[in-house]
Protein backbone atom coordinates (compact mmCIF):
# COMPACT_ATOMS: atom_id res chain seq x y z
CA UNK A 1 0.00 0.00 0.00
CA UNK A 2 1.12 3.39 -1.14
CA UNK A 3 0.39 6.26 1.57
CA UNK A 4 1.01 9.96 0.89
CA UNK A 5 1.22 12.10 3.81
CA UNK A 6 1.47 16.09 3.33
CA UNK A 7 2.81 17.15 6.19
CA UNK A 8 5.71 16.58 8.69
CA UNK A 9 4.32 18.40 11.82
CA UNK A 10 3.20 16.53 14.68
CA UNK A 11 0.16 15.03 13.20
CA UNK A 12 1.68 13.89 9.76
CA UNK A 13 4.50 12.65 11.68
CA UNK A 14 2.66 10.59 13.80
CA UNK A 15 0.62 8.91 11.11
CA UNK A 16 3.58 8.59 8.77
CA UNK A 17 5.38 6.43 12.03
CA UNK A 18 1.76 4.20 12.51
CA UNK A 19 1.68 3.94 8.67
CA UNK A 20 5.05 2.86 8.81
CA UNK A 21 5.35 0.24 11.57
CA UNK A 22 2.29 -1.46 9.44
CA UNK A 23 4.52 -1.76 6.27
CA UNK A 24 3.18 0.83 4.22
CA UNK A 25 5.27 2.27 1.62
CA UNK A 26 5.02 5.80 2.73
CA UNK A 27 6.28 9.20 1.32
CA UNK A 28 6.17 12.43 3.45
CA UNK A 29 6.03 15.67 1.80
CA UNK A 30 6.83 18.98 3.70
CA UNK A 31 6.04 22.52 2.15
CA UNK A 32 9.35 23.87 4.35
CA UNK A 33 12.73 22.82 4.83
CA UNK A 34 12.69 21.38 7.65
CA UNK A 35 10.13 19.19 9.90
CA UNK A 36 8.08 20.29 12.91
CA UNK A 37 5.55 22.08 11.57
CA UNK A 38 3.92 24.65 14.03
CA UNK A 39 6.87 22.93 16.58
CA UNK A 40 10.12 24.73 16.42
CA UNK A 41 13.11 24.99 18.47
CA UNK A 42 15.43 27.88 18.68
CA UNK A 43 18.73 27.86 20.58
CA UNK A 44 19.03 31.38 22.61
CA UNK A 45 22.67 30.21 23.78
CA UNK A 46 24.91 27.41 23.33
CA UNK A 47 23.11 24.08 24.36
CA UNK A 48 20.08 25.99 25.77
CA UNK A 49 16.60 25.54 23.49
CA UNK A 50 13.55 27.14 23.72
CA UNK A 51 10.00 26.52 21.80
CA UNK A 52 9.43 29.10 19.45
CA UNK A 53 5.97 27.08 18.75
CA UNK A 54 3.60 24.24 21.10
CA UNK A 55 5.65 24.15 24.03
CA UNK A 56 3.53 22.84 26.99
CA UNK A 57 1.88 19.53 28.00
CA UNK A 58 -0.27 18.17 31.01
CA UNK A 59 -0.56 14.99 32.82
CA UNK A 60 -4.13 14.51 30.34
CA UNK A 61 -1.97 14.70 27.40
CA UNK A 62 -1.65 11.05 27.49
CA UNK A 63 -0.81 10.17 23.69
CA UNK A 64 1.88 12.92 23.68
CA UNK A 65 3.50 11.38 26.93
CA UNK A 66 3.22 7.96 25.07
CA UNK A 67 4.82 9.35 22.14
CA UNK A 68 7.25 11.45 24.60
CA UNK A 69 8.57 8.24 26.42
CA UNK A 70 8.75 5.67 23.14
CA UNK A 71 11.07 9.12 21.80
CA UNK A 72 13.19 8.53 25.54
CA UNK A 73 12.45 12.38 25.36
CA UNK A 74 12.29 13.82 29.35
CA UNK A 75 9.57 16.61 30.61
CA UNK A 76 10.24 19.21 32.78
CA UNK A 77 7.90 20.86 34.89
CA UNK A 78 7.30 25.07 33.87
CA UNK A 79 7.92 26.93 37.07
CA UNK A 80 5.59 29.63 38.70
CA UNK A 81 6.28 30.30 41.80
CA UNK A 82 6.43 33.86 42.97
CA UNK A 83 4.73 36.98 42.99
CA UNK A 84 3.45 38.11 39.28
CA UNK A 85 3.80 42.10 37.59
CA UNK A 86 0.72 43.43 36.39
CA UNK A 87 -0.05 46.51 34.30
CA UNK A 88 -3.88 46.86 33.82
CA UNK A 89 -4.73 50.23 33.99
CA UNK A 90 -3.21 52.34 30.94
CA UNK A 91 -0.63 54.56 31.51
CA UNK A 92 -0.17 53.38 35.23
CA UNK A 93 2.61 51.71 37.02
CA UNK A 94 2.58 47.91 37.05
CA UNK A 95 1.97 46.37 40.51
CA UNK A 96 3.49 43.45 42.11
CA UNK A 97 0.90 41.07 43.49
CA UNK A 98 1.74 37.55 45.24
CA UNK A 99 0.47 34.56 43.11
CA UNK A 100 -0.93 34.83 39.89
CA UNK A 101 -4.15 36.47 40.56
CA UNK A 102 -4.81 39.92 38.72
CA UNK A 103 -5.97 43.01 40.56
CA UNK A 104 -9.41 42.73 39.39
CA UNK A 105 -12.94 41.66 41.28
CA UNK A 106 -12.59 38.10 41.91
CA UNK A 107 -16.39 37.84 41.69
CA UNK A 108 -16.78 39.19 38.16
CA UNK A 109 -14.18 36.82 36.96
CA UNK A 110 -16.12 34.25 39.02
CA UNK A 111 -19.07 34.87 37.16
CA UNK A 112 -17.54 34.94 33.78
CA UNK A 113 -15.94 31.45 34.22
CA UNK A 114 -19.52 30.19 35.20
CA UNK A 115 -20.87 31.20 32.37
CA UNK A 116 -17.64 29.95 30.64
CA UNK A 117 -18.18 26.83 32.16
CA UNK A 118 -21.68 26.70 31.63
CA UNK A 119 -21.57 26.93 27.48
CA UNK A 120 -18.70 24.12 27.81
CA UNK A 121 -20.66 21.82 29.82
CA UNK A 122 -23.34 22.02 27.07
CA UNK A 123 -21.36 21.40 24.02
CA UNK A 124 -21.60 18.22 22.14
CA UNK A 125 -17.75 17.79 22.04
CA UNK A 126 -17.58 15.10 19.75
CA UNK A 127 -19.69 16.94 17.46
CA UNK A 128 -19.96 20.61 18.36
CA UNK A 129 -22.54 21.11 15.22
CA UNK A 130 -25.47 18.93 17.21
CA UNK A 131 -24.87 21.19 20.42
CA UNK A 132 -28.73 21.82 21.53
CA UNK A 133 -29.17 25.99 19.84
CA UNK A 134 -25.74 25.44 18.15
CA UNK A 135 -27.09 27.54 15.51
CA UNK A 136 -27.31 30.29 17.93
CA UNK A 137 -24.38 30.03 19.48
CA UNK A 138 -22.13 29.58 16.09
CA UNK A 139 -23.75 32.63 14.80
CA UNK A 140 -22.60 34.94 17.70
CA UNK A 141 -19.04 36.07 18.08
CA UNK A 142 -17.32 35.61 21.38
CA UNK A 143 -17.56 39.85 21.47
CA UNK A 144 -21.00 40.00 21.14
CA UNK A 145 -21.36 37.38 23.93
CA UNK A 146 -18.86 38.78 26.21
CA UNK A 147 -21.26 42.16 25.53
CA UNK A 148 -24.55 41.16 26.15
CA UNK A 149 -23.66 38.52 29.36
CA UNK A 150 -20.22 40.33 31.04
CA UNK A 151 -22.08 43.05 33.10
CA UNK A 152 -18.96 43.87 34.90
CA UNK A 153 -16.06 46.09 33.31
CA UNK A 154 -13.51 43.68 34.66
CA UNK A 155 -14.92 40.66 33.15
CA UNK A 156 -15.01 42.42 29.62
CA UNK A 157 -11.21 44.23 30.24
CA UNK A 158 -10.34 40.40 31.45
CA UNK A 159 -12.16 37.98 28.72
CA UNK A 160 -9.68 39.43 25.53
CA UNK A 161 -6.54 38.79 27.94
CA UNK A 162 -8.10 35.16 28.51
CA UNK A 163 -8.70 34.11 25.12
CA UNK A 164 -5.55 35.12 23.93
CA UNK A 165 -3.45 33.53 26.24
CA UNK A 166 -5.82 30.48 26.39
CA UNK A 167 -6.24 30.44 22.65
CA UNK A 168 -4.65 33.24 20.63
CA UNK A 169 -8.27 34.43 19.88
CA UNK A 170 -9.55 38.18 19.60
CA UNK A 171 -13.14 37.70 20.57
CA UNK A 172 -14.17 39.96 17.66
CA UNK A 173 -13.72 36.99 14.97
CA UNK A 174 -13.74 33.98 16.88
CA UNK A 175 -17.11 31.90 16.94
CA UNK A 176 -18.97 31.58 20.20
CA UNK A 177 -19.77 27.71 19.97
CA UNK A 178 -15.92 27.41 19.17
CA UNK A 179 -14.78 29.09 22.31
CA UNK A 180 -17.34 26.98 23.86
CA UNK A 181 -16.06 23.78 22.34
CA UNK A 182 -12.83 24.41 22.44
CA UNK A 183 -12.60 25.21 26.14
CA UNK A 184 -14.55 21.91 26.44
CA UNK A 185 -11.96 20.07 24.31
CA UNK A 186 -8.92 21.03 26.64
CA UNK A 187 -10.58 19.57 29.51
CA UNK A 188 -12.53 23.22 30.62
CA UNK A 189 -11.15 26.69 31.74
CA UNK A 190 -9.79 25.86 34.63
CA UNK A 191 -7.17 22.70 33.46
CA UNK A 192 -6.58 24.85 30.20
CA UNK A 193 -5.79 27.87 32.37
CA UNK A 194 -3.67 26.21 35.27
CA UNK A 195 0.58 25.50 34.75
CA UNK A 196 0.68 23.13 37.92
CA UNK A 197 -2.19 20.36 37.55
CA UNK A 198 -2.91 21.95 34.11
CA UNK A 199 -2.15 21.74 30.69
CA UNK A 200 1.31 24.13 30.85
CA UNK A 201 2.56 21.89 33.92
CA UNK A 202 5.25 20.63 31.81
CA UNK A 203 7.24 21.51 28.89
CA UNK A 204 9.75 18.66 26.71
CA UNK A 205 13.42 18.74 28.42
CA UNK A 206 15.33 20.34 25.41
CA UNK A 207 12.25 21.38 22.75
CA UNK A 208 9.09 20.05 21.87
CA UNK A 209 10.84 20.38 18.49
CA UNK A 210 12.48 17.29 18.82
CA UNK A 211 9.67 15.15 18.65
CA UNK A 212 9.31 15.52 15.45
CA UNK A 213 13.00 15.53 14.55
CA UNK A 214 13.05 12.14 16.22
CA UNK A 215 9.44 10.74 14.21
CA UNK A 216 11.29 11.45 10.84
CA UNK A 217 14.75 9.78 12.32
CA UNK A 218 12.44 6.39 12.71
CA UNK A 219 10.81 6.98 9.72
CA UNK A 220 14.72 7.39 7.93
CA UNK A 221 15.38 4.27 9.68
CA UNK A 222 12.79 1.63 8.85
CA UNK A 223 13.29 -0.91 5.99
CA UNK A 224 11.54 -0.16 3.10
CA UNK A 225 9.55 -3.33 2.45
CA UNK A 226 8.94 -2.36 -1.51
CA UNK A 227 13.43 -2.16 -2.29
CA UNK A 228 12.58 0.97 -4.18
CA UNK A 229 14.81 3.52 -3.67
CA UNK A 230 14.27 7.51 -2.75
CA UNK A 231 13.93 8.71 0.30
CA UNK A 232 10.52 8.41 2.58
CA UNK A 233 10.44 12.10 3.53
CA UNK A 234 10.93 14.90 1.02
CA UNK A 235 11.53 18.75 2.14
CA UNK A 236 11.09 22.22 0.69
CA UNK A 237 8.24 20.00 -1.66
CA UNK A 238 4.55 22.15 -1.59
CA UNK A 239 2.01 20.20 -2.59
CA UNK A 240 -0.56 21.53 -5.23
CA UNK A 241 -2.93 19.88 -6.06
CA UNK A 242 -4.99 16.34 -5.44
CA UNK A 243 -6.79 14.68 -8.30
CA UNK A 244 -8.30 11.41 -7.84
CA UNK A 245 -9.96 8.73 -9.26
CA UNK A 246 -11.28 5.07 -8.89
CA UNK A 247 -7.52 3.17 -8.71
CA UNK A 248 -6.12 5.58 -6.14
CA UNK A 249 -4.88 9.36 -5.78
CA UNK A 250 -2.23 11.62 -7.37
CA UNK A 251 -0.01 14.05 -5.37
CA UNK A 252 1.13 17.05 -7.33
CA UNK A 253 3.77 18.80 -5.38
CA UNK A 254 6.79 21.30 -6.53
CA UNK A 255 8.97 18.41 -7.76
CA UNK A 256 6.54 16.09 -9.14
CA UNK A 257 3.95 13.73 -8.74
CA UNK A 258 3.29 11.01 -6.37
CA UNK A 259 0.56 8.38 -6.97
CA UNK A 260 -0.83 6.85 -3.48
CA UNK A 261 -3.92 4.20 -2.60
CA UNK A 262 -4.31 6.68 0.32
CA UNK A 263 -3.50 10.26 1.27
CA UNK A 264 -3.21 11.92 4.64
CA UNK A 265 -3.35 15.24 4.61
CA UNK A 266 -2.17 16.98 7.68
CA UNK A 267 -1.66 20.45 7.12
CA UNK A 268 -3.91 22.99 8.96
CA UNK A 269 -7.43 24.24 7.50
CA UNK A 270 -6.53 27.52 5.93
CA UNK A 271 -3.10 25.79 3.77
CA UNK A 272 -5.34 22.60 2.84
CA UNK A 273 -7.74 24.81 1.29
CA UNK A 274 -5.13 25.97 -0.50
CA UNK A 275 -4.63 23.02 -2.29
CA UNK A 276 -6.49 22.18 -5.55
CA UNK A 277 -8.33 19.03 -5.17
CA UNK A 278 -10.15 17.29 -8.48
CA UNK A 279 -12.84 15.93 -8.00
CA UNK A 280 -13.30 18.88 -5.23
CA UNK A 281 -14.46 19.24 -2.03
CA UNK A 282 -17.98 18.48 -0.57
CA UNK A 283 -17.10 21.63 1.57
CA UNK A 284 -13.94 23.41 1.47
CA UNK A 285 -11.73 23.28 4.59
CA UNK A 286 -11.52 26.54 5.69
CA UNK A 287 -13.73 29.67 4.81
CA UNK A 288 -13.83 33.64 4.62
CA UNK A 289 -14.44 33.68 8.76
CA UNK A 290 -11.65 30.77 9.42
CA UNK A 291 -9.30 32.86 11.12
CA UNK A 292 -5.58 32.08 11.80
CA UNK A 293 -4.84 31.98 15.55
CA UNK A 294 -3.12 35.35 16.39
CA UNK A 295 0.38 34.40 18.48
CA UNK A 296 3.26 35.85 18.13
CA UNK A 297 5.88 34.61 20.52
CA UNK A 298 8.59 36.49 22.08
CA UNK A 299 11.70 35.06 24.24
CA UNK A 300 13.72 37.74 26.57
CA UNK A 301 16.92 35.71 27.38
CA UNK A 302 18.67 37.07 30.39
CA UNK A 303 21.92 35.67 31.57
CA UNK A 304 20.13 34.23 34.57
CA UNK A 305 16.38 33.80 35.68
CA UNK A 306 17.14 37.16 37.63
CA UNK A 307 13.65 37.76 38.26
CA UNK A 308 14.09 34.59 40.62
CA UNK A 309 16.20 36.76 42.64
CA UNK A 310 13.69 39.65 43.68
CA UNK A 311 10.62 36.95 44.37
CA UNK A 312 8.88 37.14 40.70
CA UNK A 313 7.50 34.07 39.18
CA UNK A 314 8.55 35.84 35.59
CA UNK A 315 4.38 35.93 35.04
CA UNK A 316 2.98 39.40 34.08
CA UNK A 317 -0.41 40.43 32.68
CA UNK A 318 -0.78 43.66 30.83
CA UNK A 319 -4.05 44.96 28.88
CA UNK A 320 -1.45 47.47 26.61
CA UNK A 321 0.53 44.87 25.17
CA UNK A 322 2.04 44.31 23.20
CA UNK A 323 3.09 41.75 25.48
CA UNK A 324 -0.22 40.43 26.92
CA UNK A 325 1.24 37.94 29.23
CA UNK A 326 5.08 36.69 30.36
CA UNK A 327 6.11 33.32 31.91
CA UNK A 328 9.42 31.26 33.15
CA UNK A 329 10.06 29.41 30.22
CA UNK A 330 14.36 29.16 31.48
CA UNK A 331 15.97 25.67 30.48
CA UNK A 332 16.03 23.67 33.70
CA UNK A 333 20.04 23.86 33.54
CA UNK A 334 19.82 27.77 34.68
CA UNK A 335 22.04 27.84 31.70
CA UNK A 336 20.23 31.53 31.17
CA UNK A 337 16.76 33.12 32.24
CA UNK A 338 14.00 33.50 29.29
CA UNK A 339 10.34 35.22 30.25
CA UNK A 340 8.40 34.22 27.12
CA UNK A 341 6.09 36.27 26.15
CA UNK A 342 3.31 36.57 24.12
CA UNK A 343 1.38 38.82 21.88
CA UNK A 344 -2.00 37.34 20.99
CA UNK A 345 -5.31 38.14 19.64
CA UNK A 346 -5.94 42.00 17.92
CA UNK A 347 -2.26 42.80 19.06
CA UNK A 348 -0.71 40.24 17.67
CA UNK A 349 -2.01 41.38 14.55
CA UNK A 350 -0.68 44.95 14.62
CA UNK A 351 2.08 43.77 15.63
CA UNK A 352 2.96 41.53 12.61
CA UNK A 353 2.40 44.48 11.03
CA UNK A 354 5.35 46.20 12.30
CA UNK A 355 9.23 46.12 10.97
CA UNK A 356 11.60 43.77 13.28
CA UNK A 357 13.14 47.17 14.38
CA UNK A 358 10.13 47.96 15.60
CA UNK A 359 8.82 45.35 17.45
CA UNK A 360 12.36 44.87 19.03
CA UNK A 361 11.89 48.34 20.79
CA UNK A 362 8.44 47.81 21.55
CA UNK A 363 8.99 44.44 23.34
CA UNK A 364 12.46 46.31 24.84
CA UNK A 365 10.61 49.34 26.19
CA UNK A 366 7.77 47.44 28.40
CA UNK A 367 10.15 45.21 28.78
CA UNK A 368 12.01 47.50 31.13
CA UNK A 369 8.31 49.17 32.20
CA UNK A 370 7.18 46.01 33.51
CA UNK A 371 10.30 44.57 34.88
CA UNK A 372 12.22 47.66 36.07
CA UNK A 373 14.25 45.15 38.74
CA UNK A 374 15.96 43.46 35.61
CA UNK A 375 18.66 44.29 33.41
CA UNK A 376 18.25 44.36 29.62
CA UNK A 377 17.50 41.26 27.75
CA UNK A 378 20.62 40.03 26.28
CA UNK A 379 18.91 39.32 23.34
CA UNK A 380 14.58 39.30 22.00
CA UNK A 381 13.71 36.55 19.81
CA UNK A 382 10.29 37.00 17.70
CA UNK A 383 8.40 34.28 16.37
CA UNK A 384 5.66 35.12 14.13
CA UNK A 385 3.73 32.27 13.14
CA UNK A 386 0.61 34.76 11.93
CA UNK A 387 2.26 35.51 8.68
CA UNK A 388 4.23 32.29 8.27
CA UNK A 389 3.72 30.98 4.93
CA UNK A 390 3.66 27.14 5.88
CA UNK A 391 1.82 28.15 9.35
CA UNK A 392 -1.67 30.64 8.26
CA UNK A 393 -1.40 31.25 12.69
CA UNK A 394 -0.64 29.85 15.61
CA UNK A 395 -1.34 28.50 18.12
CA UNK A 396 -4.47 26.57 15.87
CA UNK A 397 -6.52 27.80 13.39
CA UNK A 398 -9.81 30.04 14.60
CA UNK A 399 -13.52 28.94 13.95
CA UNK A 400 -15.30 31.69 12.95
CA UNK A 401 -19.20 32.35 13.03
CA UNK A 402 -20.78 29.15 10.62
CA UNK A 403 -18.02 27.17 10.44
CA UNK A 404 -18.50 24.81 12.79
CA UNK A 405 -22.25 24.02 11.52
CA UNK A 406 -21.10 24.13 8.25
CA UNK A 407 -17.78 22.48 7.84
CA UNK A 408 -17.85 20.10 11.38
CA UNK A 409 -19.50 17.54 9.84
CA UNK A 410 -16.94 16.60 7.25
CA UNK A 411 -14.41 17.56 9.70
CA UNK A 412 -12.64 14.21 9.30
CA UNK A 413 -14.60 12.35 6.97
CA UNK A 414 -12.69 11.12 4.34
CA UNK A 415 -12.86 12.40 0.31
CA UNK A 416 -11.97 9.51 -1.69
CA UNK A 417 -8.74 8.35 -0.83
CA UNK A 418 -7.76 11.40 1.26
CA UNK A 419 -8.10 11.48 4.88
CA UNK A 420 -7.02 14.28 7.47
CA UNK A 421 -5.18 15.00 10.28
CA UNK A 422 -3.66 17.72 12.11
CA UNK A 423 -4.83 19.15 15.11
CA UNK A 424 -7.96 21.19 13.93
CA UNK A 425 -9.49 17.64 13.25
CA UNK A 426 -9.01 16.62 16.75
CA UNK A 427 -12.08 16.97 18.71
CA UNK A 428 -10.03 15.67 21.97
CA UNK A 429 -7.69 18.39 22.74
CA UNK A 430 -7.97 20.45 19.78
CA UNK A 431 -5.54 23.00 18.88
CA UNK A 432 -2.90 21.35 21.27
CA UNK A 433 0.40 18.83 20.44
CA UNK A 434 -1.74 16.08 21.98
CA UNK A 435 -4.78 16.67 19.21
CA UNK A 436 -2.54 16.51 16.71
CA UNK A 437 -0.60 13.32 18.05
CA UNK A 438 -4.46 11.89 18.68
CA UNK A 439 -5.04 13.12 14.91
CA UNK A 440 -2.32 11.34 13.58
CA UNK A 441 -3.34 7.98 15.20
CA UNK A 442 -6.85 8.22 13.78
CA UNK A 443 -5.80 8.90 10.00
CA UNK A 444 -3.42 6.16 9.82
CA UNK A 445 -6.07 3.61 11.80
CA UNK A 446 -8.54 4.56 9.54
CA UNK A 447 -6.93 3.84 6.48
CA UNK A 448 -5.19 0.55 7.54
CA UNK A 449 -8.43 -0.81 8.78
CA UNK A 450 -9.99 0.39 5.34
CA UNK A 451 -6.90 -1.22 3.14
CA UNK A 452 -5.47 -4.46 5.29
CA UNK A 453 -8.72 -6.18 5.43
CA UNK A 454 -9.09 -6.09 1.84
CA UNK A 455 -5.08 -7.58 1.38
CA UNK A 456 -4.11 -4.15 -0.56
CA UNK A 457 -1.59 -3.60 2.15
CA UNK A 458 2.26 -5.30 0.94
CA UNK B 1 -23.62 31.12 55.31
CA UNK B 2 -23.17 27.95 57.31
CA UNK B 3 -19.89 25.88 57.16
CA UNK B 4 -21.42 23.06 55.31
CA UNK B 5 -22.76 25.15 52.75
CA UNK B 6 -19.20 27.10 52.43
CA UNK B 7 -18.60 23.47 52.52
CA UNK B 8 -20.94 22.37 49.38
CA UNK B 9 -19.56 25.34 47.33
CA UNK B 10 -16.08 24.07 47.88
CA UNK B 11 -17.24 20.22 46.82
CA UNK B 12 -19.06 21.84 43.29
CA UNK B 13 -16.04 24.14 42.38
CA UNK B 14 -13.74 21.37 43.15
CA UNK B 15 -15.36 18.77 41.12
CA UNK B 16 -13.51 17.44 38.21
CA UNK B 17 -14.65 19.56 35.39
CA UNK B 18 -17.61 17.28 33.80
CA UNK B 19 -16.32 18.65 30.44
CA UNK B 20 -12.70 16.73 31.19
CA UNK B 21 -11.45 14.50 28.80
CA UNK B 22 -9.66 11.82 30.91
CA UNK B 23 -8.69 11.33 35.06
CA UNK B 24 -9.70 14.28 37.04
CA UNK B 25 -7.36 16.10 38.23
CA UNK B 26 -8.85 17.61 41.36
CA UNK B 27 -11.21 15.51 43.32
CA UNK B 28 -13.60 16.17 46.36
CA UNK B 29 -13.44 13.60 49.19
CA UNK B 30 -13.39 14.45 52.39
CA UNK B 31 -13.60 17.95 52.49
CA UNK B 32 -13.72 18.81 56.02
CA UNK B 33 -14.40 22.29 57.69
CA UNK B 34 -10.97 22.76 57.94
CA UNK B 35 -9.51 21.73 54.92
CA UNK B 36 -8.05 24.06 52.82
CA UNK B 37 -8.96 25.47 49.27
CA UNK B 38 -5.89 25.63 47.78
CA UNK B 39 -4.19 22.16 49.08
CA UNK B 40 -7.12 20.32 47.74
CA UNK B 41 -6.15 21.27 44.41
CA UNK B 42 -8.53 24.89 44.22
CA UNK B 43 -6.05 27.59 41.99
CA UNK B 44 -7.05 31.05 41.48
CA UNK B 45 -9.62 31.02 38.37
CA UNK B 46 -11.56 27.78 40.65
CA UNK B 47 -11.28 30.61 43.30
CA UNK B 48 -13.43 33.42 41.72
CA UNK B 49 -16.00 30.98 41.57
CA UNK B 50 -16.12 30.19 45.07
CA UNK B 51 -16.28 34.18 45.38
CA UNK B 52 -18.97 34.05 42.46
CA UNK B 53 -21.16 31.65 44.33
CA UNK B 54 -21.13 32.87 47.63
CA UNK B 55 -21.86 36.37 46.18
CA UNK B 56 -24.47 34.55 44.26
CA UNK B 57 -25.78 32.56 47.21
CA UNK B 58 -25.79 35.36 49.92
CA UNK B 59 -24.99 38.40 48.48
CA UNK B 60 -21.54 39.06 50.07
CA UNK B 61 -18.73 39.67 47.68
CA UNK B 62 -15.39 38.75 49.15
CA UNK B 63 -12.04 39.89 47.48
CA UNK B 64 -9.52 37.21 46.08
CA UNK B 65 -7.48 38.29 49.60
CA UNK B 66 -10.24 36.98 52.06
CA UNK B 67 -10.10 33.47 50.56
CA UNK B 68 -6.47 33.51 50.66
CA UNK B 69 -6.50 34.65 54.03
CA UNK B 70 -9.16 32.48 55.43
CA UNK B 71 -9.08 29.17 52.35
CA UNK B 72 -11.12 26.98 54.50
CA UNK B 73 -14.79 26.19 54.75
CA UNK B 74 -14.95 27.47 58.83
CA UNK B 75 -13.02 30.44 58.22
CA UNK B 76 -14.69 31.08 54.95
CA UNK B 77 -17.75 31.18 56.60
CA UNK B 78 -16.56 33.55 59.70
CA UNK B 79 -15.81 35.72 56.84
CA UNK B 80 -19.06 36.29 55.83
CA UNK B 81 -20.76 36.71 59.02
CA UNK B 82 -18.45 39.04 60.16
CA UNK B 83 -18.76 41.03 56.49
CA UNK B 84 -22.61 40.73 56.64
CA UNK B 85 -22.73 42.12 60.58
CA UNK B 86 -20.08 44.42 59.49
CA UNK B 87 -22.59 46.14 56.70
CA UNK B 88 -25.45 48.64 58.75
CA UNK B 89 -28.49 47.64 58.18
Amino acid sequence: MRVVVVGAGLAGLTAADDLAAAGADLTVLEARDRVGGRTHGIEVAAGSWVDAGGAYLGDRHTRLHALLSELGLKTTPTTMTGASRFALDAGGQPQTRPGRFPPLRAVALGELFDRLDQLATAVRVDAPWLTPDAATLDSLTAAQWAEQNLPHRDARRFFPLFLGELMAADPATVSLLHVAFYLRSGGGAGYLNAFQGGAQQDRVDGGAHQLCQLLAGRLGQRPRRSGRLGQRLRLAEPVRAIHQDGAGATVHAAGGAYHADAVVVAVPPLLADAIEFRPELPVRRAGERTGRGCAVKVHLVYPAPLWREHGLSGWSLSTAGPLLSTVDDSPPDGAVGVLTGFVTGAQARQFAGRTAAAQQAAVRAQAAHLFPQLPPPISVHITDRLTAQYSRGCYAALFGPGDWTRRGPHLTTPHHWVHWAGTETSTEFFGLMEGAVRSGHRAATEILSRYQPAGRSQ
Amino acid sequence: MTVDAVRDIFRRVLEPDASSVGPPGVGAPGIGADSDFFALGGDSLLATRVLSAVARECGVELTFDDLLRAPTPAGLAGTIARTIASVPR
